[in-house]
């Protein structure tokens, strides 16, 4: 047998080591030098905390971490320290974050820049750790930012990105980074951990515009509304917030690729779109999957194309409109779900549908519900159903939403 | 024209997957520890790696058997998981199994150990048996079409008290794709102490390899055939949902498990389970496959006092007869700790059933002693 080696005599050694989306934002966390983090366990966040938890006892960085009693304390301690002036991380999931969801609501509306992090969970009694949307667009109307990440380096890069955004005194709004559960959280996959240097560059420290201290002189937040005083015009800053919020992502990108190396298209990742007659929309993890269906379909014959949004709040409309303007048909792999909803489709579905309001296209909606995984075929299967009805204007059953994992009669 | 069919789907045959067998909680550590560092070890060899672990369908509990799966190969491969793995069959080129129990049956609800398996597969064993004794269990007990591939058996907790580094060492006796230096380096890059290289060295050393081959021509397993319950549309009705449920509890194997599951027009609006009548078997709950260690009752120092049945928490006792129903014990051991009279004892699955004693489980059971159920 051979004597070890020494790593250094080691040829090389990959900048990349496989570690699970929780790590990897655990490393952002700590790169991002957050000095509030609060805690209560919930999959997929109790990876994160632990990992963090680990990080500060190891003496790796300096943070406050406070483990709550629950969700609902959990949203407010990271509101509260944000409101004195720290940086703040928090996160939770499904049900989670339903409880916590007068907190949640408040930080927007005070237009506190705390990152959350949002593991996608379906929503459900105890049990279903399934990977559904639906959690996270119960905050759709709140005010705060959503991204969602593709895999576990996107997700380390995209919580870096969320400080330079919500923090910007043109935004100043809270930010959900949604993973989705398991699929990010708990797959371990090559990833680059930025250098301190860079991102201190990139994310310089947080100045709070007012903290409340009072050696700043004193303050008051969040004060009563009286809606004859003031009611509208609290709404319309963070309106405001969220349309500027589009130039500032559009910046933090680019800088964020100077600094670190590593670029994104930062509303939209477009796949084989050039010259595309139908196309997939989707986000999160399952993208990559659908493009190996696109490029199967490709392969027969089919020109297909595959978008991802990496917003959903504020939503690419425009850049939507533009990328979607010469397909014939749309197809929206979509894991979330509104009952009673026009057409009964997904939340994504009448998202996108309201972007194209201008220039409609045809589009169906194939739903993958409940937290069951969705098989590579099942996106092939999406595709050969969208091509028939761009070809033939015909669907199975005349409908226009499929629920493609369901076991039983699509009624 | 556009086909169906995941056939066409070549990435999945092309990446080098490992797959490693475990048991919630006691193996969690160790599998994911092998896991991340065969990962970086495939990082250091040129391929891009990644892992991810699974419970089936299982929330995460002690016991409940749990894989790990390690894939190398193409940067493009999406999340993949294992209802992916089963229709493109032949896949892993590796296979850890942590416990000799896992030899048994049906490891999880998924899949037998040997489905996916490649031929020339190496499959790795942390027991204390003779390569030729878990050679015949997997015979046995896994096997579903011939199979030859390399056998390596290893006691890895005789090294170190963290089964990973034996079970380490032992693949890569057998196992080419990435090289022990691979390994020694992703351990260094990985910040794992020089002990470990140590006794990932040794184990590598020791570790037996045997040439196997496995012909399904000598023992058939015939699978159960079972029935898909007729559906009739209309309003629902109690007696389909109780034919599907009875369908459900013959199912031996993940793949009729998910062929018999009901249709949402069978499910009881507002998700009621209807439990099991007096007398009769909570069908579609069996827990015999979180079983590493069973009871058995002594009727001789039986003093029929009921305790045990009483405190069973999945009924598995039978209130007269004081018999166990091993199809939904799962081996927690509450009934020998009651018993007053010490007439439960509780001996590996692996002696029940087959009379074999391997050392490795008795480290097993004593961490289940000290640590609880």
């Amino acid at each position: 047998m051979k004597v070890v080696t020494r790593v250094s005599e080691a040829l090389q050694i990959p900048r990349k080591k496989p570690i699970t989306g929780a790590r990897a934002i655990a490393e952002a966390v700590k790169l991002a030098d957050v000095d509030v983090i609060a805690a209560y366990p919930i999959r997929p966040y109790t990876g994160i905390m632990n990992a963090l938890a680990e990080m500060i006892a190891n003496g790796e960085f300096m943070a406050e971490i406070i483990v709550a009693d629950s969700e609902h304390s959990q949203f407010e301690i990271a509101k509260h320290a944000s409101a004195v002036g720290a940086r703040t991380f928090v996160g939770s999931s499904g049900v989670g974050l339903a409880y916590a969801t007068e907190a949640i609501i408040v930080t927007a509306m005070d237009q506190l820049p705390v990152v959350a992090i949002a593991g996608c969970r379906a929503l459900d009694d105890p049990g279903n750790f399934g990977m559904e949307w639906n959690d996270v667009l119960l905050f759709r109307d709140s005010g705060w930012l959503i991204s969602w990440a593709k895999d576990p380096q996107e997700a380390l890069d995209m919580t870096l990105v969320a400080y330079r955004v919500a923090e910007d005194r043109r935004v100043m709004l809270p930010h959900f980074i949604a993973v989705d559960g398991a699929t990010i959280t708990h797959i371990a996959a090559p990833v680059d951990v930025p250098s301190k240097k860079d991102v201190t560059e990139f994310l310089p420290l947080y100045r709070p515009p007012y903290p409340l201290d009072p050696a700043y002189g004193p303050v008051t937040k969040a004060q009563h509304i009286a809606p004859s005083l003031i009611g509208p015009e609290q709404r319309k800053h963070v309106d405001v917030a969220m349309k500027r919020a589009r130039e500032v992502i559009v910046e933090a990108w680019k800088d964020y690729a100077n600094y670190v190396g590593r670029e994104y298209s930062p509303f939209i990742e477009a796949f084989h779109m050039d010259d595309a007659e139908v196309a997939l929309v989707t986000m999160g993890a399952y993208t990559i999957n659908a493009l190996h269906a696109v490029e199967k379909a490709r392969k027969d014959g089919v020109k297909a194309g595959l978008i991802r949004l990496r917003y959903f709040r504020p939503f690419p409309f425009w850049e939507l409109r533009k990328v979607l303007s010469s397909v014939e048909g749309v197809g929206v792999l979509d894991f979330s779900y509104s009952f009673g909803s026009p057409d009964s489709g997904g939340v994504l579905f009448n998202e996108v549908r309201a972007a194209m309001y201008e220039n409609p296209k045809p589009a169906l909606d194939f739903l993958f519900l409940g937290g069951r995984e969705p098989k590579p075929d099942d996106f092939v299967r999406a595709l050969k159903i969208l091509y028939e009805y761009v070809r033939t204007g015909k669907t199975p059953g005349n409908k226009r939403v499929f629920w493609l994992t369901l076991r039983g009669e699509d009624v | 024209m556009l086909k169906e069919g995941s056939s066409g789907l070549s990435y999945l045959e092309d990446l080098v997957w490992v797959v490693i067998h475990g048991r919630g909680v006691w193996h969690t550590g160790p599998a994911s520890l092998i896991a991340r560092t065969l990962a970086m070890a495939g990082m250091l060899a040129g391929r891009e790696s990644y892992y991810y672990m699974r419970y089936d369908d299982s929330p995460e509990r002690v016991n409940i058997p749990m894989m790990f799966y390690v894939v190398m190969g193409s940067p493009k491969v999406g999340v993949l998981l294992p209802e992916e793995v089963e229709p493109v069959g032949k896949l892993f080129s590796a296979v850890i199994v942590m416990d000799s129990v896992l030899l048994l049956k049906e490891t999880s609800q998924r899949a037998t150990l040997l489905d996916g398996v490649k031929n020339g597969a190496v499959i790795v064993v942390n027991t204390g048996l003779a390569p030729s004794q878990v050679a015949a269990l997997l015979r046995k007990y896994q096997l579903s079409r011939s199979w030859s591939g390399k056998l390596v058996t290893v006691s890895a907790s005789r090294y170190h008290n963290n089964i990973a580094f034996g079970l380490m060492g032992a693949l890569l006796k057998a196992w080419n794709i990435v090289s022990l230096d691979h390994v020694l380096n992703a351990l260094e890059v990985l910040n794992i102490d020089e002990g470990a290289r140590r006794v990932v060295a040794s184990a590598y050393r020791d570790a037996l390899v045997t040439e196997v081959r496995l012909d399904v021509e000598e023992v058939r397993r015939e699978r159960e055939k079972i029935e898909i319950p007729e559906f009739r549309a209309g309003p629902w009705d109690i007696e389909t949902y109780r034919k599907y449920q009875k369908a459900l509890s013959r199912a031996r194997s993940y793949e009729d498990r998910i062929r018999i599951m009901p249709r949402w027009e069978a499910i009881a609006p507002g998700l009621i389970e209807f439990g099991p009548r007096p007398g009769e078997k909570n069908l579609g709950f069996k827990t015999e496959f979180a079983r590493i260690e069973a009871p058995i009752v002594d009727k001789a120092k039986c003093v029929d006092c009921k305790l045990c049945s009483y405190y069973c928490p999945d009924g598995a006792i039978d209130f007269k007869s004081i018999e166990v129903d091993y199809e939904y014990c799962k081996g927690c051991g509450i009934c020998a700790r009651v018993c007053p009279a010490k007439a439960i004892r509780m001996v590996s699955e692996l002696e029940r059933v087959e009379g074999l004693e391997d050392p490795e489980l008795r480290k097993l059971s004593l961490a289940v002693r000290e640590y609880g159920y």
